[in-house]
């Protein structure tokens, strides 16, 4: 609003702020990307998988002389995975002047900061978010993901338990937050459709530390296989009393279940547990010496988020070296138009900014931490 | 359903081990209310700080180390009792005796205020992600009762039901009979008269505030040996539960917590067990609403005398 | 000096054991074995720190009885008309001239503002203890969320609605609880406040579950949109109208003005009502609910219509919030939010309106301005709350009441 024909000193206090505001554009001599996600909270921990990858983009385009001449600057803005605190986090991304964000981490608060990011014409690309309800029906210009939507995830792991598992009696959980319940539901859905309907659906509350009421129930219903959708605490918890309970039903879980502590909360009870999760690109051979730049800093690569954050981060870096700009709009129109090469494969984005196909690969877990592709 | 009787009894046991700890630690609350009339918001963190304690005992010991496995839990609950005592003593000098005659809203804050502090001093310190406590001890006693379905008693939670048991049997018995449990019981009765019978009130405050921690932290520890999970935010679900077994019992009084915490233990894990676990906690505290409106000051709470 | 030596010492061994675990001894991850890893320095400097200003505290006790805090100067009757017209005043004009950040965090304090305006009335003036307030948020919340999801409803048609919705549940929960005293009063509001949400949590089919309900318009200005497209084929947005150029800047002003106008309302109502009659009767309903009796008032009727009037309060926020947000979910309503509220009034001091405005204010911008030191915002957040309780604990601003000398 330029009312500024008020008295002199206003226009003095405008001048200032408006000063205050321009200054950091002035010194704009790097491209800024903003992480955004928790830095506080209870999950610093996918907070922290996002920015592994942020960083080691950000240092192999910089040690490669950085893009259009000059060096990459990550920016942390913290949103505690709240989606109170997103809008407050977007706005302070927005009044810095930075137009490219890697972020938000958590579905909920990346849904709450989103409608800011694209009215405002800065990109987002979020590469954990999974929610379908961030994209869909909202028709965004300016936000992405480079990770798969709960929605492609559930199938593949249905077509595997109705093909290979063929369970008698299945049993769906989830931990009723927003990732979990939507993968669960989609589940639910598809195991249905293939008339193999759960015997249990139930929620249990996440950050508990007793679900032995539930492990009875499963063991009174005769289940013989358990699909949970959620993280890994409360999976690891579920296998641990399981076992000390005597259930005997193979476990099943998705991506945000992939963590080596599920191994430390679990024991040995971890050995078999079906996962779900994108295709493991650290080992493939073309991706060594993006590994290799996680390890030389001490970061690992084969966590949940650590690539895609990678990708997320190169495809905003590569369409700004191709179009020559630093325009959010021309970087956005340029990203929906082409592919790029990431170590997570060959991504393209549909017209709501979802990846046009992400693989999800079902993975048998061990009690050393490994993995290996199940066979059935 | 021939199998309803000793399902119902496996869901029982369940209830029994978590309304123990529940029990435990509403202790901590219904005593510090019982003579200072506060509800000390910072107590589920206390519960918090003694499981992050035992992890580090047993963590510095070693799960390899050969020593047999009561003496390893004994040198836990050692440290962790130890540690969380100059706690709950530093918290109460810090953030409650200043405010002894302020009114009790103001305390109530500064608990808050503790809690938050308490929550992210631990996460700096030792990190916010979940850590794992290795399992001590494994195997259960499996009973074939019914047809199809057998009951399974976990040792790990059978210790906890025994050590619970033991220690509300010791503190019953010092209350009662001690000195230091007759200057308490005499400061719960009435703090000022008390006082000017020569009881040092400070002391005895500060003694409930360390007893109450004390049992806490065996809670704390008992619970991620056999939960085998920690993060700096446990406290405050367990200290919501554990304050709300309290009220259900009768605030103040220390059978009534026990009882609470027993109750809503079990009534949590049948309500999981035949309705569904989304609806577990709505039970929970539904069954709380109930109570206290056909006994408006807990189970076993005395009436309050309205003076004029 | 020398006197202070043993209790010194001791202070230091007590700060070796409360460090020593949690500092000192770090768990690290070693594969799928934990670890530690000692880290003596930190625990030896704050033993150090603990040490000496033991040592000294005597002396550090006299020099802080000379630091006087600085004392608000009271106004005259006259003057006080005068000092809010400015600070309104003040208010309405700055964010047209503040970035643009700095008036969103305002916003969220004007919504603090509100709630703890509303509170204040269920604890400072009629003295209940409501730890479930933020039932009433989330109820006001979901109305304007479901009616716009399930009817297309817009924000002003909720937000009535909402206030209206928020103080029936008010009422109704009220009803059977209120004959409880105290902390009994305290445990059922806020089981009240965790079963409201968990009911939002659990009926998925109509609420969204966890995932909630995202989307929610925000308000218009007499029909017109503030976005950058029209949402029908016939709307019309602000800047066409206007034929401005569009600048996202204008939402953000517009829902800051919204905000303060609400709270303005929400300050002038509960004003009045302290006023009238029935604030009275709160107010000696609190000091003493026997003598109340005795002179005929109905102290339930009383406590119901703080009670019910409070919940309002909240509900209009709630709708703000979810318009502001575009998003609701059961996420944002937890018990921990409830403890904020509250920590706003008594911080303000209760009963005092002024100062639950200074309160809610601070503890917005006290976690924003601390943001930079990230790992620590929350600590210190925690840390500042003990020392405000133990540094002023009737609150900021306690409520003066008018009196006569004699």
């Amino acid at each position: 609003m330029k009312h500024v024909r008020t008295t002199p000193v206003l226009s003095a206090i405008a001048l200032a702020c408006g000063m205050a505001v321009a200054a950091p554009s002035l010194a704009a001599d790097t491209i800024r990307i903003a992480f955004g996600g928790p830095v506080t909270g209870p999950i610093t921990q996918y907070g922290d998988m996002v920015k592994e990858g942020i960083y080691t983009a950000a240092d192999v385009y910089n040690a490669a002389g950085g893009v259009n001449g000059k060096k990459i600057e990550v920016v942390e803005v913290d949103d505690a995975c709240e989606p109170k605190q997103a809008p407050v986090a977007a706005n302070r991304v927005i009044k810095d002047g930075i137009r490219f964000v890697v972020g938000h981490t958590c579905t909920g608060a990346t849904v709450a900061a989103a409608p800011i990011y694209n009215n405002e014409g800065v990109v987002m690309v979020t590469p954990s978010a999974t929610g379908p309800v961030l994209t869909d029906g909202k028709n965004y210009e300016f936000i992405f993901r480079t990770i798969g939507r709960d929605d492609q995830q559930g199938p593949a792991a249905v077509k595997f338990i109705v093909e290979k598992v063929q369970p008698k009696k299945v049993a769906v959980l989830h931990d009723k937050q927003s990732y979990g319940q939507g993968i669960a539901e989609s589940v639910r859905d598809g195991l249905k459709a293939a008339n193999l309907e759960p015997v249990i659906f139930e929620g249990i509350n996440a950050g508990e530390s007793d679900y032995s009421a539930v492990i009875t129930k499963l063991k009174a219903a005769g289940v013989d296989f358990v699909y949970f959708g959620g993280y890994h605490p409360e999976l690891g918890l579920l296998l641990r009393q399981g076992a000390e309970q005597g259930l005997k039903a193979r476990f099943m879980s998705d991506e945000g279940a992939g963590n080596p502590d599920i191994n430390a909360i679990a024991g040995d009870a971890v050995e078999g547990m079906l996962l779900t999760m994108p295709a493991d690109f650290s080992t493939k051979p073309e991706n060594a010496k993006v590994v290799e730049a996680f390890q030389a800093k001490g970061r690992n690569a084969g966590g949940a988020f650590q690539l895609s954050a990678y990708a997320a981060t190169m495809a905003i870096l590569e369409s700004i070296k191709a179009t020559g700009s630093e325009d959010p709009a021309k970087v956005a129109q340029y990203m929906h138009a082409n592919s790029f090469a990431t170590p997570i494969g060959e991504i393209s984005w549909t017209p709501q900014g979802d990846l046009k196909s992400f693989d999800f690969v079902v993975y048998t877990w061990h009690k050393d931490g490994s993995k290996t592709i199940a066979e059935k | 359903m021939t199998d309803f009787f000793p399902l119902f009894i496996q869901q029982l046991f369940n209830g029994l081990s978590l309304g123990a700890i529940y029990a435990l630690i509403a202790i901590g609350y219904t005593m510090v209310y019982g003579i200072i009339g506060m509800i000390n918001f910072a107590h589920g963190e206390i519960y918090m700080v003694g499981a992050y304690v035992g992890l580090v005992a047993l963590t510095a010991i070693g799960t390899q180390s050969g020593l047999p496995i009561w003496l390893i839990i004994a040198a836990m609950l050692a440290l962790s009792v130890t540690v969380t005592g100059v706690y709950g003593y530093t918290v109460e000098r810090i953030a409650y005796r200043p405010l002894r005659s302020s009114p009790r809203l103001v305390a109530l804050i500064s608990a808050i205020g503790m809690s938050i502090f308490l929550q992210n001093w631990v996460g700096l310190g030792q990190g916010t992600r979940d850590m794992a406590v290795p399992s001590l001890i494994s195997g259960a006693y499996t009973l074939q009762m019914g047809e199809s379905f057998e009951i399974t008693i976990a040792w790990s939670r059978l210790m906890i039901i025994g050590v619970v048991l033991v220690l509300m049997i010791a503190l019953t018995l010092f209350i009662q009979h001690s000195r230091m449990g007759r200057a308490s019981r005499a400061c719960s009765q009435d703090l000022q008269m008390a006082e000017l019978l020569g009881i040092n009130t400070d002391r005895v405050i500060s003694f409930t505030f360390v007893l109450g921690a004390v049992l806490a932290a065996v809670g704390g520890v008992l619970i991620a040996i056999t939960v085998g999970k920690l993060n700096p935010f446990i406290g405050f679900i367990a200290g919501i539960k554990a304050f709300t077994a309290a009220v259900l019992g009768g605030i103040g009084s220390i059978p009534g917590a026990m009882l609470g915490g027993v109750l809503l233990g079990v009534a949590e894990t049948l309500a999981a067990g035949y309705i569904s676990s989304e609806y577990k906690d709505i039970v929970a505290f539904g069954l709380l609403v109930l109570i206290l409106l056909f006994r408006p000051t807990g189970l076993l709470g005395k009436p309050e005398v309205e003076k004029v | 000096m020398l006197a202070q030596l043993p209790r010194a010492l001791i202070a230091a061994v007590f700060a070796f054991v409360i460090l020593a675990p949690i500092f000192g001894l770090k768990l690290v991850r070693q594969g799928m074995h934990s670890a530690l890893q000692p880290h003596w320095n930190i625990v030896l400097w704050g033993c150090a720190a603990v040490f000496v200003v033991q040592l000294l505290h005597p002396w550090l006790a006299r020099l802080f009885a000379r630091v006087r805090l600085p004392s608000v100067p009271a106004l005259d009757e006259e003057h006080h008309l005068w000092a809010w017209a400015a600070v309104v005043l003040l208010a309405v004009v700055w964010p047209f001239f503040g970035g643009r950040s700095a008036v969103d965090i305002a916003t969220l304090a004007l919504i603090y503002v509100m709630l703890g305006l509303g509170l204040n009335i269920v604890v400072g003036f009629a003295g209940l203890l409501d730890l479930g307030f933020v039932g009433f948020y989330a109820v006001g919340a979901y109305t304007y969320g479901l009616l716009y999801y399930w009817a297309g409803w817009s924000f002003w048609e909720c937000l009535p609605l909402a206030g209206a919705m928020a103080a029936l549940f008010g009422f109704l929960l009220g009803f059977p609880v209120l004959r409880l005293r105290g902390d009994y009063l305290a445990i059922v509001t806020l089981g009240f406040g965790e079963i409201i949400r968990l009911l939002l949590t659990n009926l998925t089919d109509w609420t969204g579950g966890p995932d909630g309900i995202s989307g929610i318009p925000s308000p218009t200005l007499f029909g017109l949109e503030m976005t950058r497209r029209a949402s029908s084929p016939e709307g019309q947005t602000f800047h066409e109208f206007f034929d401005m150029p569009f600048n996202p800047d204008h939402m953000v002003i517009y829902l800051y003005l919204l905000a303060l106008a609400l709270a303005l309302v929400t300050l002038l109502v509960s004003n009045r009502l302290l006023r009238m009659p029935i604030g009275r009767a709160w107010e000696a309903l609190r000091e003493d609910e026997i003598a109340c009796r005795s002179l005929g008032l109905n102290p339930t009727r009383i406590k119901l219509s703080a009670f019910t009037l409070g919940a309002m309060f909240a509900g209009f926020g709630g709708a703000f919030f979810a318009a502001r947000q575009g998003l609701v979910n059961p996420e944002s309503f937890t018990f921990i939010e409830s403890a904020l509220i509250l920590s706003v009034v008594v911080l303000g001091g209760m009963g005092s309106q002024v100062g639950v405005i200074l309160a809610a204010v601070a503890l917005t911008v006290l976690p924003e301005v601390v943001r930079e030191f990230a790992e620590y915002r929350m600590l210190a957040f925690g840390f500042v709350m003990v020392l405000m309780m133990v540094w002023r604990p009737q609150g900021l601003l306690p409520m003066k009441r008018p009196q006569v000398d004699l």
